[in-house]
């Protein structure tokens, strides 16, 4: 079967900096690619070359079986792109926005408005259609701009970061959005920092450190290598973080990390965390807090690379 | 969902007038700027001629009468940096990278911005030009006159415009389009006809003067309106604007694919 996304040695440096250097990538059609990384780590220069703003140095990026740089022209026809930073004109007003790339695309003037009235309904924005988009919220943004990006409705579907610098209403809000879509048959990539939101839309996932794949994988498989949850006790005396230790290492055999204050303990399943937390409680050790994690993308880090998830001194190369 | 699939494609040309009505929706909601693409011009024109006319001419009257059509003019090439400054910040907007990842003329993303400000440039043309008339400027050349004048003062603006679009693809920073401002614009204009006749000035400078476009320019715009044939002035300002056309709008287009493979 032909892949939707098919990415194969890709390199691009811009002066010293590897971007990307020898990335593969696979999606089938109608999945959801989830792509995970620290800042600087290539993932918008993937998502730059994919989407034809970028040539790159060396590799091949296949858009629906078409070459991105030899057949750029078809690939523009077939995609959808929302960058990082918002592709909004700030002066316009959300419905100003979305009937110009309409009219872009070939609509009349009559199509334009139906399919801007269809698309503000449909992402909540209605009541914000005449007001200009450099006055919206964050969240309010991020939808105008998903809008704007299926404003001919794409086959593959680019977005870079969706949800950074949301709050979790709307990030939420935007989630669903993307499931819809992908319930209509649209292909997905998203690139993204947080493993949770990885593993809530994506059906694989590849880890990107350095302008490289480091693991690649179903969500599941990638948080069994990572090792599940983890849960976090604060006691009310620090004394007994040893203790609390102890009881982690006793009970299910897990080695805690004692940190600024904070036992850390790893655990399979959240059935290990009640396991502890009811010894923690037999003992009588008086807890300020706790709860139960999915690990960080700096954990994943940890475990895949054995460093933490640095930013890369220099900002991802956006030009 | 209803289907969203046009068939039809639009043209350069009309991909274009969408980017120029982009450019221009952001007066519609904000209809307090079309005041500032007058206010230059018309500063220049008014202080110029009512401060330094007197002296030079005797009364500000003959002096608006001789040179109040190139001060316009004048006033109106030094908006010609804004598409630079104007392009630079779309460029960095975001809605750029959207569109060029878009199945659209590369020339339209370009075209669209000199388009909308051409709108912009006779509308300052129109707002000096009638105070001008206002306070007493006569044209003897009539309507038909005034007409060509304007037709060859925006032809004109057409075509420079392209080569701050060069600019404003190429520019680090803005401020670097404003030195190009500075450096190009000064001296082209002080030693142009706009105001001052050739034989006041120094001998190397009167040959600058002779093949300045803006003499050109002021001199073909001058004939019009006085009601005289154009001459060999105008001849030398299609060959100027040919040329900045031929040269800086491939240059232009070249500079575009550029920034695409970084």
């Amino acid at each position: 079967m032909q892949h939707a996304i098919e990415v194969r040695g890709l390199t691009k440096a811009f002066g010293n900096v590897r971007a990307l250097d020898g990335v593969d990538l696979t999606a089938p059609a109608g999945s959801v690619l989830g792509v995970l990384g620290p800042n600087g780590a290539g993932k918008t220069t993937a998502v730059r070359v994919l989407s034809t703003l970028t040539v790159p140095d060396g590799g091949t990026a296949r858009v629906l079986g078409l070459d991105v740089v030899a057949q750029a022209g078809e690939v523009r026809h077939r995609i959808g792109l929302t960058g990082q930073y918002a592709g909004l004109d700030h002066d316009l007003t959300g419905e100003q926005n979305l009937v110009l790339l309409a009219r872009m695309l070939g609509a009349s003037r009559a199509q334009a408005k139906a399919r801007a009235a269809e698309l503000l309904e449909r992402f909540d924005l209605v009541h914000a259609a005449s007001r200009a988009a450099g006055k919206y919220s964050g969240g309010m943004r991020r939808r105008l701009d998903l809008a704007a990006s299926i404003v001919r409705r794409p086959e593959v579907l680019f977005l870079d970061e969706p949800t950074t610098g949301l709050d979790p209403k709307s990030r939420n809000g935007l989630w669903d959005v993307v499931r819809d879509l992908v319930a209509e048959g649209t292909t997905v990539l998203l690139t993204t920092q947080y493993l949770e939101e990885a593993d809530q839309l994506a059906d694989s996932i590849a880890v990107i450190d350095a302008g490289r794949v480091i693991a690649s994988g179903a969500p599941t498989e990638l948080k069994q290598m990572v090792g599940g949850l983890v849960l976090r006790m604060r006691p009310v005396r620090p004394e007994a973080m040893t203790q609390l230790a102890d009881l982690a290492n006793w009970t299910i055999g897990a080695r805690a990390k004692l940190e600024e204050g904070e036992a850390i303990v790893p655990v399979a399943h959240a059935g290990e965390a009640t396991a502890v937390m009811s010894r923690v409680t037999q003992a009588g050790i008086d807890l300020v807090s706790f709860g139960l994690d999915e690990p960080t993308l700096d954990e994943v880090f940890l475990t895949l690379t054995g460093h933490r998830a640095e930013s890369a001194t220099e900002e991802e190369v956006t030009a | 969902m209803t289907t969203t699939t046009w068939t039809t494609r639009r043209g350069t040309l009309a991909q274009s007038a969408s980017m120029a009505a982009r450019s221009l929706a952001s007066i519609k909601n904000n209809p307090a700027t079309l005041i500032e693409f007058f206010m230059i011009p018309l500063m220049i024109l008014l202080s110029i001629t009512f401060f330094m006319g007197g002296q030079m001419m005797g009364s500000w009257q003959d002096f608006l009468q001789y040179a109040g059509p190139t001060i316009i003019v004048m006033g109106l090439f030094f908006a010609i940096p804004s598409t630079g400054l104007s392009l630079f910040a779309d460029l960095k907007s975001g809605v750029f990278d959207r569109l060029t990842a878009m199945p659209v003329s590369r020339f339209a993303l370009l075209g669209g911005r000199v388009g909308a400000d051409m709108v912009k440039h006779t509308w300052a043309l129109l707002v000096v030009g009638g105070v001008a008339f206002a306070i007493g400027y006569r044209a003897d050349g009539g309507v038909l006159g005034v007409l060509a004048a304007v037709g060859v003062v925006l032809l004109f603006m057409f075509s420079v415009s392209w080569s701050m679009v060069l600019v404003g693809l190429t520019a680090k920073t803005e401020d670097q389009i404003q030195t190009w401002m500075i450096a190009l614009l000064m001296p082209l204009s002080y030693t142009s006809t706009a105001f001052i006749e050739v034989e006041t000035l120094p001998g190397a400078i009167q040959w600058l003067a002779e093949i300045n476009p803006l003499t050109a320019l002021s001199e073909t715009v001058r004939d019009l309106l006085n009601g005289d044939a154009p001459g060999g002035y105008f001849l030398a300002l299609l060959g100027w604007c040919a040329g900045a056309v031929a040269v800086f709008v491939p240059l232009s287009l070249r500079a575009y694919r550029r920034k695409l493979t970084n």
